[in-house]
């Protein structure tokens, strides 16, 4: 088939989204949340090295460091989550293959992001 | 009139530090969202119980296995050091071609760097 | 899923080898893109010799060289021969640049030539640019108002006008645009580089008085967002300007009007 349709029709397209930026701007967001975040994660597994059952134990259900590692797989699962559908969006062109991969990405990331913060539940509430 | 060709373009294009750091960010992100499963897989035998957790952590113990959770390191501080490099970026500063290429090197120093340090830190907190 | 590769029509064969110039004593070698819609023949790349006691300093001397005493099929577009139509950029050395202003010392060994990346090509290093002008018409390039026309004109404060200053020069030769992977693998939908650099130039013009509309024009994930500050624009703009400064410019308004 012949495409008859001008050059500035097709770029012009379907218009403007009108959306962006709030991905945009909690890419962000997430990224300077997890740097101490995450920092804390990498010194919580140093100090952890070598350490056994019941250490890890009872390190993990420590309040404090439940709450923060709560905190770190919410910030760190939404900045990856985004950062995958940009993935997406870059490479994948075909719309079906497209949507799919987006459900698929999401539902990845909530049930790592359900798996962990129920183990941790667990280990704090002393299951 | 025939199709015309499409020129080469990744085939041709000579590879430049910011632009090698840009695919490299990429590729830790998408190594780290993968490595989420190891960090899941240990929380939930930590969960379960003692026998399933020195199970999981026996394998990460490893010597394969601490090869992974090296590489896991840099790229989680790679990653970080790239964010923050973008950061910066995003405020519209250290933009010019020779800041940013410096900027580019300075991200893939420090990241190996980091990495060795943090675990030499480890390795210092448990004698091995 | 994105195509890395070049499609079959498009992979490059060896092509043929011409003649060193008799009696030369400095010779170059040139690997240049050849492709020619009147045979059948997938692209390829010739090689050629100049002689570079009879040649000027720059990759566009040696390409007319070629074309003069080697081969008159060779083609190009050129014009004014010194870094300010911005019809000679092509990839040269691996990089985006002007063959006019490209001096053949920056560049060690054979000197490669090829068309801008990621383009159709109409005929060897010819690309066809119709979509990058497609999506310059879709930012309208143009001073927008909706106050009554004065008198004389437009007035401009030299503040204001000084914002204009690494923005008005660029000379729309698309070198940054076929420079960024963004827009090889999404060129349909992403704007960019060169078409956000102008898009910006208008943003900040203080006469403009369409900012809002504009923004809106240009807030969409593909049109704008697909930039990922990858920065090879701005290492390529033969005019030392910074297309991706001038997104990040874009965002951080994009940014400001919500926050």
């Amino acid at each position: 088939m012949t495409d008859m349709r001008t050059p500035l029709g097709k770029v012009r397209g379907l218009g403007s989204a009108k959306d962006g930026t709030d991905t945009f701007w909690r890419q962000r967001l997430t990224a300077i949340a997890n740097i101490p975040l995450l920092l804390f994660f990498v010194g919580l597994l140093v100090a952890l090295n070598g350490a056994g059952y019941d250490e890890v134990r009872a390190t993990l259900g420590n309040p404090f460091v439940t709450l923060v590692l709560i905190l770190v797989l919410v910030s760190g699962l939404v900045h990856m989550r985004i950062g995958m559908k940009e993935i997406i969006e870059d490479y994948i062109h075909d719309e079906g293959v497209k949507i799919a991969l987006v459900v698929l990405n999401t539902f990845f990331v909530f049930t790592i992001g359900a798996a962990c913060v129920f183990a941790l539940l667990k280990i704090a509430f002393g299951g | 009139m025939r199709q015309r060709p499409l020129s080469p373009h990744l085939q041709v294009y000579r590879l430049i530090p910011t632009m090698v750091m840009s695919i490299v960010h990429r590729i830790t992100g998408a190594a780290l969202y993968v490595g989420t499963l190891l960090v899941a897989w240990w929380l939930i035998a930590a969960a379960t119980s003692e026998s399933y957790f020195e199970f999981v952590n026996g394998l990460y113990g490893s010597w394969f296995g601490r090869l992974v959770l090296f590489g896991y390191t840099w790229a989680l501080l790679h990653h970080m050091l790239g964010g923050l490099r973008h950061l910066v970026w995003d405020t519209g500063a250290a933009m010019d071609k020779h800041t940013a290429t410096k900027l580019a090197w300075a991200t893939i120093a420090g990241s190996i760097t980091l990495t060795v340090l943090v675990w030499i830190a480890g390795y210092m907190a448990r004698g091995g | 899923m994105v195509e890395l590769a070049l499609p079959k029509n498009s992979k490059i064969n060896e092509g043929k080898t011409w003649p060193k110039p008799d009696g030369a004593t400095n010779i170059r070698e040139f690997r240049i893109y050849r492709w020619s819609p009147d045979d059948d023949d997938n692209p390829r790349v010739d090689t050629y010799y100049v002689d570079m006691d009879d040649c000027g300093p720059m990759v566009l001397d040696a390409l007319l060289w070629i074309k003069n005493r080697v081969d008159p099929t060779l083609t190009l577009r050129r014009s004014c021969r010194e870094g300010i139509c911005g019809s000679c950029a092509m990839n040269i050395d691996g990089t985006n640049t002007l063959a006019c202003t490209k001096g053949m010392d920056e560049i060690d060994g054979g000197v490669k030539v090829y068309p801008l990346p990621h383009m159709p090509v109409v005929k060897d290093l010819v690309p066809d640019l119709t979509v990058p002008y497609a999506q310059l018409s879709s930012i309208e390039p143009w001073l927008k108002t909706v106050s009554p026309e004065p008198a004389k004109e437009w007035r401009q404060s030299h503040d204001d006008r000084t914002k204009l200053d690494g923005l008005y020069e660029c000379i729309l030769c698309f070198c940054c645009q076929t420079s960024c992977p963004s827009y090889w693998w999404n060129g349909d939908r992403y704007l960019g580089p060169a078409v956000l650099l102008q898009a910006y130039r208008w943003l900040i013009d203080s006469r403009d008085e369409a900012t809002g509309e504009r923004l809106d024009n240009l807030e969409d994930p593909f049109r704008l967002y697909r930039c990922h500050t990858i920065m090879n624009c701005t290492q390529a703009c033969p005019k030392g300007l910074n297309p991706a400064k001038a997104i990040a410019e874009i965002k951080k308004m994009m940014v400001e009007r919500r926050v």
